[in-house]
């Protein structure tokens, strides 16, 4: 059965601003959802939608089975959502902020302290939970925010951007408690992240945001595999000019797939990268041009983005969409 | 419905604790209005007394200490909301199955709670001023009472631009709009002593009622027809409030 399903949902801010453009999700129970997409892209808003925040303009969305604009108060019931911000109450104690959104998600009156009690040692707050929120690090905010998200133990779990800015201690903990509660208990998790390697890591299936439109939707594999070949990146020394005819030159290839300019480096997809290497250096050489730098490596997620956008995802936080350190996850940056 | 109450019984608790917290916040609005009343009475008391021919102008007053008071600490709910909706946890709170309306009269119920304390205080500051109450100690209760209902509707304004808006300067204006509405009242004066079109306005001001409501209860003693006409003030000014809170409300999850 699917958790999340989505159908031409479309949202509008006024006719020339399309958010989002309608798209369709299929979402199935059980699966970690990553839904991937720069700044701008939609995927707030396409969360905002599934999550009753924001009614779609156009088209339908079914979350647990029901309507989100029919039935917004039902699929509240049903669903936890950490948004961009860990959005609390700082005057707040940890334990008093579980405590109220237990009682606004009628957990049981008797079931409430055992479970803010369990919550808070499993996202490790325990020895924080009597201390007022504004005493907590970005980190442990976003702890606590997952745990109010869970505190009425949901079927399905919105998380956008849960992890953007955080610490990679902080970061490895929150996905540790995604994928814990996703395989003990089978929560659906729909899932917004900057950071590709750790969604290729964690999601079973993933879609891509660009424009308000989805570009590519699949499992991390499939979406690797789409790409069909080894990817090569040469960093060209020299500028512009020297980009554009790095590009020609590369082109002349017979073996090429596709051509890339991303900043100072040329991507060239093609086959059998490592017996393609020299030939492109060569390549290079006959037009009197130099690669300071050059990469072969088996496509990522980031090369899907790429190749599907046309441009690199950048983390908010100002690192690129690396791993889980914050590291570029290839070395063709600059 | 019942869930309903127990969600704004929760978010009452939840703003009252908030309070408590802060109680530097709630100095001015002690402090102000007890000033002004100190300052009246004690310059102009004795003289207005025989020029409007008032024998308790130190109880002609006070119910516009009382006033004043509310309508300083009837802000508190719009800036908290504010304060929610900067902050996220107003989404957070919109997301929980509990009723939109009782997200808004959790804070409103905190400031009817709020007043009432504050009002309970004023007025014993006024009875220590000598201005007496011949409505007897049930009398008192009813005074804080109205005025604390009057501060609930009342803050529904803050409350409807705070939603509105998720602007604190937008949420004071309840507070700004506040003092014209009094100084359009008998506050100071007994309406027959008005130019015509200021006792025409003074008419048509829903604040007159309950300023004359809680004067009666002061200087009279039990005066059902002007009890009746300041609860229905603030009973029109409450459905006039509780309507932009929704419309806010609306707004937020367009």
């Amino acid at each position: 059965m699917s958790a999340i399903v989505a159908e031409g949902l479309a949202k509008h801010f006024n006719p020339d601003i399309k958010a989002v453009d309608g798209i369709a999700l299929d979402v199935p129970e059980g699966q970690i959802f990553g839904f991937l997409g720069a700044n701008g892209s939609g995927k707030t808003t396409t969360v905002r939608m599934l999550t009753t925040l924001l009614r779609p303009t156009a088209g339908r969305a079914e979350v647990s089975g029901l309507d989100v604009t029919r039935h917004a108060g039902a699929v509240r019931s049903r669903i936890g959502v950490a948004l961009q911000e860990a959005g609390l109450d700082d005057i707040q104690t940890g334990r008093e902020l579980l405590t109220l959104s237990a009682r606004l998600y009628r957990v049981a009156h008797a079931e409430i302290h055992d479970r803010v009690d369990q919550l808070l040692r499993i996202v490790d707050l325990e020895d924080a939970a009597d201390r007022r929120l504004k005493t907590y690090s970005g980190g442990m905010q976003r702890r606590l925010d997952l745990a109010a998200a869970l505190v009425h133990r949901p079927s399905v779990v919105f998380l956008d951007e849960p992890t953007t800015g955080l610490d990679p201690i902080s970061r490895d903990a929150i996905w540790r408690y995604v994928g814990e509660l996703n395989r003990s208990e089978g929560v659906t998790f729909f899932l917004t992240t900057q950071y590709l390697e750790e969604a290729d890591r964690l999601c079973h299936d993933v879609a891509i945001m660009d424009t308000g439109r989805i570009v590519a939707q699949g499992s991390p594999e499939e979406l690797k595999a789409s790409i069909g070949t080894d990817v090569v990146s040469l960093r060209i020394d020299g500028g512009a000019d020297e980009l554009a005819r790095a590009e020609q030159a590369v082109r002349r290839f017979e073996g090429i797939e596709d051509v890339r300019v991303v900043d100072d480096a040329v991507i060239c997809y093609v086959r059998e990268g490592s017996s393609a290497i020299a030939r492109l250096v060569l390549l290079l050489d006959d037009a009197s041009l130099r690669a300071k730098e050059v990469t072969l490596s088996r496509p990522t997620l980031d090369d899907v983005f790429l190749k599907k956008t046309g441009h690199h995802l950048e983390a908010e936080d100002g690192n690129p969409p690396g791993d889980a350190a914050g590291r570029p996850g290839r070395g063709r940056r600059p | 419905m019942t869930r309903a109450l127990a969600d704004t019984y929760y978010l009452t608790l939840r703003a009252l604790r908030e309070t408590m917290r802060q109680p530097a916040l709630e100095i001015g609005n002690v402090f102000i209005p007890i000033f002004f009343f100190a300052v009246t009475v004690g310059a102009i008391g004795s003289s207005a007394a025989r020029a409007f021919g008032v024998d308790n102008y130190t109880g002609f007053q006070m119910p516009i200490a009382v006033l004043q008071g509310v309508a300083g600490a009837a802000g508190v709910a719009g800036i908290g909301t504010v304060t929610d909706i900067e902050r996220g946890y107003f989404d957070k709170l919109l997301l929980t199955p509990a009723p939109r309306l009782s997200l808004a009269m959790g804070r409103l119920a905190a400031d009817g709670v709020r007043i009432c304390l504050l009002s309970a205080f004023i007025l014993v500051i006024g009875l220590l001023f000598g201005s007496g109450l011949e409505s007897g100690p049930f009398g008192a209760v009813v005074l804080v009472a109205m005025s604390g209902s009057f501060g609930l509707a009342y803050s529904g304004i803050g409350m409807a631009l705070a939603l509105k808006t998720g602007s604190a300067q937008a949420a004071q204006l309840g507070f700004l709009i506040f003092f014209p509405l009094l100084f359009l009242s008998p506050a100071f004066a007994p309406k027959e002593f008005f130019a015509p079109w200021l006792e025409f306005l003074a008419t048509i001001n829903p604040v007159t009622y309950i300023v004359e409501g809680m004067r009666s209860l002061v200087l009279e003693g039990w005066d059902a027809a002007a009890l009746g006409k300041a609860f229905a003030s603030i009973v029109a000014m409450g459905a006039f409030t509780m309507t932009l809170v929704l419309l806010g409300l609306r707004s937020r999850t367009a």
